[in-house]
């Protein structure tokens, strides 16, 4: 496969639709790829990706989220109660 | 048996074997690297490891991947000869498993202190990561040993754990951890978290291949996997410990320290999962890396995990297999042999003696009640002992005809079961199974079982006589 020129500058997580992303990464070979993150989600994606990882318009309905869904994900394991200090 | 050194010296017998496959092409991360090794997924049941060392973006990443996918590669890590049956695979698992406990061989230095990084540490530029399915929430490492220790009892080398946990990169220096309550790390992060403290972890990766088979085994609290490492590769485990004191496997490539924080949890996932489904997505744990240590070119090394068979299946068998098998075994002797290869023990096949009409739906029972039982096995298929588990013809005959379901179908509502097995209603609870395909006997006078079929008399001579011949017929 041939590299893929670096697309222009994401400005939305393609998971969560949310403007918090960043550059989190970048290639060692200079200008190959990036990788980006959100922290809304913690989605992490590098620009030389197929379109549905990059493009928020071309990412699986599937696995979209909303920020507003995150807060009622289940906590596994639990936090268990603090010790009574001795 | 065989003691490889580290990852490294069994990727070259490998090589030696005929069991690697160098890629000499110019890959991109994604999606040619997971394409690649599900691909030789689809190839058989011989295909080899596969290494890629010109990766797009990279200067110098080296990955290997199938490792451990084929049951030649499997064989070879056991130090057995590459065309050892599963079967035999499965009694040396068993026959080395019962020398627990081995010993640890501790030295000061490892070639993986070559280059350390404890400033700026950025994961993200540190290591190869790569996307494995498409739907996954970002880059997972899935084939690094987790090390840890019990706070109430830091000393005690027993209950340090090494185990295998999926961790998803989420920051230049934080994973989340995939940890479920039948976990022992889960154990030493709730006396962590009731202390009010942060739990130390460290992250090995790259690997000599019995650590790895180790760290997905279920083996006992008390039970230490370099231990068990160490009969099963017939010497004493080799470790290097951490300025905080977990010990480390000397021949890892990175090895990357940090801290479970106290009480966080975060998003984490989806990530491709085992039983061929993605996970869904939890609040999971968090860790923080402060250190990270590598060999100069290191090899990473990582598990394709897609709808089975995969290299992750290969991985599981026989850690699964042996200790359910053991742990039956030492309530019930007439048990021959336990085949728990499909979806990491969902479904348990298990070939007894039978005691007694009736007997065959204790044994099935106490499957549900290993330590395995308790969070995986959900349907099990009890077989007479002239069926061979690992034969998928033989117990199919044996379904065919052994099993009338108004009488050998046992079902019990409501029991744990994985979060990660979708069938579960609620999540963590499901109904388990148990299918009687034994041949009746008295008392149990069900059915019209006359004589079974037997062989001609000399069918094990002529069985070896053609097998020479047609071997030279093929040369």
């Amino acid at each position: 496969m041939t590299v893929t020129s670096v697309r222009v500058a994401p400005t939305a997580c393609p998971r969560c639709r949310s403007a918090t992303l960043g550059v989190v990464g970048k290639s060692s070979v200079a200008g190959v790829w990036t990788i980006f993150s959100c922290s809304t989600c913690f989605y992490a994606w590098r620009s030389t990706e197929p379109e549905e990882n990059v493009d928020p318009e071309k990412y699986p309905a599937a696995f979209r989220l909303r920020p507003e869904d995150l807060a009622r994900l289940k906590v596994v394991p639990p936090v268990p109660r603090r010790r009574p200090s001795l | 048996m065989r003691a490889y050194k580290d990852l490294r010296e069994f990727l070259s017998v490998l090589e030696q074997e005929r069991q690697l496959l160098r890629i000499h092409d110019q890959v991109l991360p994604e999606p040619d690297m997971a394409a690649a090794a599900c691909a030789l997924t689809q190839i058989g049941e011989e295909s080899p490891a596969i290494y890629f060392d010109k990766i797009a973006g990279f200067s110098s990443a080296r990955v290997a991947m199938n490792v451990h996918g084929s049951w030649c590669n499997h064989a070879l890590a056991l130090g057995m000869d590459k065309d050892a049956s599963m079967r035999d695979q499965f009694f040396e698992f068993v026959r080395r498993f019962q020398l627990y406990p081995g010993t640890l061989e501790r030295v000061e230095n490892a070639p993986w202190q070559e280059v350390v990084v404890d400033k700026d540490v950025n994961l993200y530029e540190l290591l190869p990561l790569f996307r494995l399915n498409r739907g996954d929430g970002g880059y997972f490492i899935d084939k690094a040993c987790t090390i840890s220790r019990d706070l109430d009892d830091w000393n005690n080398d027993d209950v340090e754990n090494v185990g295998i946990y999926r961790l998803q990169v989420k920051g230049r220096n934080r994973l989340g951890i995939q940890t479920v309550p039948q976990h022992d790390i889960a154990i030493h992060m709730a006396h962590a978290e009731e202390r009010g403290e942060d739990l130390p972890v460290a992250i090995a990766l790259g690997n000599e291949p019995i650590i790895t088979l180790m760290g997905a085994t279920p083996l006992l609290y008390d039970q230490l996997e370099y231990k068990m490492a160490a009969v099963m590769q017939g010497a004493p485990y080799r470790v290097v410990k951490t300025a905080k004191g977990l010990d480390i496997p000397w021949g890892s490539e990175y090895v990357l320290e940090g801290r479970v924080l106290c009480g966080r949890r975060e998003t984490e996932g989806p990530f491709g999962e085992f039983p061929g489904y993605y996970s869904g997505c939890h609040k999971y744990p968090v860790i923080e890396i402060d250190r990270v240590s590598h060999r100069k070119d290191p090899v990473y090394d990582a598990v394709y995990v897609g709808r089975p068979w995969t290299e992750i299946d290969f991985l599981q068998a026989m850690t699964t297999s042996a200790p359910i098998f053991l742990q039956i075994k030492s309530t019930f002797p007439e048990v021959v042999a336990v085949n728990a290869l499909y979806t990491h023990g969902l479904v348990v096949v298990v070939s007894t003696k039978i005691r007694y009409g009736g007997f065959a739906k204790y044994v099935g029972l106490r499957v549900l009640t290993t330590t395995h039982g308790l969070g995986y096995a959900k349907i099990v298929i009890v077989v007479d002992e002239n069926v061979d588990p690992f034969d998928l013809k033989q117990v199919m005959w044996a379904m065919s005809v052994k099993v009338n379901p108004a009488g050998d179908i046992v079902t019990i509502p409501n029991l744990a079961e994985n979060l990660l097995d979708p069938a579960c209603s609620p999540g963590g609870i499901a109904t388990k199974m148990i299918i009687d395909a034994t041949t009746p006997v008295a008392p149990d006078v069900r059915g019209d079982y006359g004589e079974e079929l037997d062989r001609p008399l000399g069918t094990d001579q002529w069985q070896t006589k053609l097998s020479g011949l047609v071997k030279e017929m093929r040369k």
